[in-house]
């Protein structure tokens, strides 16, 4: 059957029609993409105004680029630079016939003849705009057995373009929707998965990457101050090979260390100059603040926005860094105030989950420290005598109050195979575990070293051994200890049946001796060497070699060993117990027996530091002469 | 997490499946788009799009998801995703995407539920 023009004519609107019918159905229910819904606006279009060929070209306004989203035929064409002045003129116009141009449009046109140089798809152009929103260019090639279009069918391809500019904007507006829903959804799930993050380190990829996605950027990387230092420290950054460099210079980015002194602006702007003054200008307002500088290399010249982490009581922990924000066709868009808001949102979320990884970190140390410490105090506690020894003729006494549950201080009254007493005091320098081991290594070498005298069991020049033996320990607690880990250390060899000491002195406070006429000794005052593990013995002799006294022990004679805690107590006038209060009490308590004598000193403390804090460890062992 | 971007493609039988490895996100998603594009116009209308070792992705992979699934129901196809972890998943559920596609827990799986 032959159809008429004009039932022809019916036949295409109808088409038409039908088509749009069914697009607007697709339009509405919310899943249409203009990049795959483009073709099919154009083939409508084409068969409806019997036109061979043509193209949609869409505007992107980041980067004034026209890019072909679909063309009849499909043609490979770059994307088309186009200025603002001309986007004006192009929206003052209906249509442009590509051949009698406007005459400000004609050098757009001739800038891009190249890429317009298809009459096939280039013949007539019809500007897609909703209201003064330009959206891009409907164009049209060669119409088929006519060289102009007739007017019912200009008003024809009007509506057509507006149909598409409306299924482009739905599109757009779809789009953005759909990367808000996206974005609030990932804000609201993001905070409890990195919260329940617990390692640190974990917590901050975490966090990086979930600012990176949650912002469409492309870089990302979380910077925590360093407060005493004022410098900000890079802890993690994505992507990793961001900070990969062969250039020598920036070999050590990984480890970065961004100095803030100096680096800030004062400037009310949220844009910096350099990456370095944003994040200065980010510690110091606690805003987030942009800064797009290419000359800038920190993260390699980006465009990038950074915020403030903020712990609970609203100090600053870090800096929050993203870059690049990425739009569909690869270009890089400027972060928005919607996307401040959002890093801002974030940042607040993840400056709680930084701090419960810290936290809980913290806590961990501490248990461990917990457990490190009660080991130190059952190692120590094994050192420490819990009953002394019964010297025949006379007596001892001792006492031993650890300042926390690990203390430094050692004593020991040891019977020798020689028929001989050994009594030591020392105080190793530090706390906790290295200072128990520390104690433990000196008191196996000591006893080591008595046991050495005691198998040779032959006369000795007890003297010359004492300080073979302050050597000998010496040189141990040098290579067992760290550079700051020595002891002061008091020994003295008691010989019951000449009631003769020989005294060794490491450093150690002189021992006082009350002599039963009421006189008062300072024991090694004289002759005091330096504390063990000090010095290697090589350098001993240099500084201060050891020296050994020998003195004769009389009926009544007591001696009181102690270490600085005793003498060094304060009370709450910030006043020292010292060295006379000492003489005093071990004066009035002398003729007693030594576990009075012990009980008295410690007592006189006591009293005498009152509410004040015990800063040291309190130990006294006193030998009395029956 | 590593950011090298890949796609492995696999094809078995009638179904065609996508590995993406790194960030989904524009540069990754075109390109994503690109070769299940391809797969579709070389018959493959049963796609699935593993993305084990995609931790990460952004709106921008999100909505290259949706326009290939769109892609897929104009050649009448189907798409099954898997090696989703829980937070993608619930990502993919409230975007609507889990409407249009199969979630599923591994290859084979999504393979032999279409």
């Amino acid at each position: 059957m032959q159809l008429s023009t004009a039932e022809e004519t019916i036949q295409r609107l109808i088409f038409s029609l039908s088509e749009l019918e069914h697009l607007g159905q697709t339009l509405i229910s919310g899943r249409s993409n203009f990049n795959i819904s483009s073709k099919t606006y154009l083939r409508i279009t084409l068969g409806t105004l019997q036109v061979t060929g043509g193209a949609i070209l869409c505007y992107q306004s980041t980067d004034d680029f026209l890019n072909i989203t679909a063309s009849t035929p499909e043609v490979d064409v770059p994307p088309i630079e186009i200025e603002p002045d001309e986007i004006t003129s192009l929206l003052e116009c209906s249509f442009v016939d590509l051949d009698n141009p406007p005459d400000d449009l004609q050098a757009f046109i001739d800038r891009n003849s190249e890429s317009l140089n298809c009459n096939s798809i280039h013949h007539l152009w019809v500007p897609l705009k909703i209201q003064e929103e330009f959206l891009g260019i409907l164009s049209l090639g060669k119409f088929l057995g006519r060289s102009k279009l007739e007017e019912w069918e200009q008003e024809l391809l009007t509506i057509l373009a507006h149909q598409i500019s409306i299924a482009i904007a739905y599109s757009r507006n779809e789009e953005r929707i759909q990367s808000e829903k996206f974005r609030l959804f990932m804000l609201a799930e993001s905070a409890p998965q990195i919260c329940q993050l617990l390692q640190p380190e974990d917590a901050a990829e975490q966090v990086v990457h979930q600012a990176v996605a949650l912002l469409d950027a492309n870089v990302g990387a979380l910077m925590f101050m360093q407060p005493e230092e004022q410098n900000l420290e890079l802890r993690y950054v994505f992507p990793p090979d961001i900070m990969d460099s062969e250039d020598e210079e920036n070999e050590n980015k990984s480890n970065l260390l961004v100095p803030l002194n100096g680096s800030e602006n004062d400037t009310s702007e949220l844009q910096s100059a350099t990456s370095v003054e944003m994040l200065a200008n980010v510690v110091k307002e606690g805003r987030t603040h942009q800064c797009s500088s290419k000359a800038d290399d920190l993260f390699g010249g980006r465009n990038l926005m950074a915020g403030p982490i903020q712990g609970r009581d609203g100090d600053i922990l870090g800096v929050l860094v993203v870059g690049d924000k990425e739009e569909r066709g690869g270009s890089i868009a400027d972060f928005t105030f919607e996307d401040e808001t959002l890093l801002d949102s974030f940042a607040k979320q993840a400056g709680v989950a930084i701090e419960n990884a810290h936290l809980h970190q913290e806590a961990l140390e501490a248990r461990q420290l917990q457990a490190e410490m009660e080991e130190a105090r059952k190692i120590q506690a094994n050192l420490i005598p819990e009953k002394l020894p019964e010297i025949p003729g006379y007596e001892v006494a001792g006492y031993y109050e650890p300042r926390g549950p690990v203390g430094g201080d050692y004593f020991d009254c040891i019977e020798l195979a020689t028929g001989g007493w050994g009594l030591a005091i020392a105080d190793v320098s530090g706390k906790g575990m290295q200072a128990a081991l520390l104690m433990a290594t000196l008191r196996a070498g000591l006893l080591s070293e008595l046991s050495r005298v005691r198998a040779e069991n032959k006369p000795i020049d007890m003297k010359s051994e004492l300080l073979d033996m302050a050597m000998i320990l010496n040189s141990l607690l040098y290579v067992s200890g760290t550079e700051e880990k020595y002891a002061t250390f008091f020994y003295c060899h008691l010989n019951p049946d000449t009631d003769t000491i020989t005294t060794l002195n490491g450093g150690h406070n002189p021992p006082l001796i009350v002599k039963s006429s009421g006189d008062i000794v300072w024991l090694g005052e004289e002759v005091g060497g330096l504390p063990l593990g000090m010095f290697p013995n090589d350098m001993v002799p240099l500084i201060a070699k050891y020296e050994a006294e020998q003195i004769k022990m009389e009926s009544g004679d007591v001696i009181i060993f102690y270490t600085d805690g005793v003498t060094e107590t304060v009370n709450l006038d910030d006043e020292f117990y010292d060295e006379e209060r000492l003489e005093q009490v071990a004066i009035d308590s002398c003729k007693n027996d030594a576990a009075y004598i012990c009980n008295n000193i410690h007592q006189s403390v006591i009293d005498f530091q009152g509410d004040a804090d015990q800063f040291d460890d309190l130990t006294m062992l006193v030998l009395r002469k029956q | 997490m590593a950011n090298k971007f890949d796609i492995q493609i696999r094809a078995e039988k009638q179904c065609a499946i996508l590995e993406t490895a790194g960030y989904l996100n524009d540069a990754l998603g075109e390109r994503l788009s690109k070769e299940a594009q391809e797969l579709i116009e070389k018959g493959y209308t049963q796609l699935v799009i593993n993305l084990d070792k995609t931790a990460l992705i952004n709106s921008i992979g999100i909505s290259i998801l949706i326009e290939i699934i769109e892609v897929l129901e104009q050649h009448d196809g189907t798409l099954n995703f898997c090696g989703l972890s829980a937070t993608q998943e619930r990502t993919f559920r409230m975007m609507a995407i889990a409407k249009y596609a199969g979630i599923f827990p591994d290859e084979k799986t999504a393979i032999a539920n279409f």
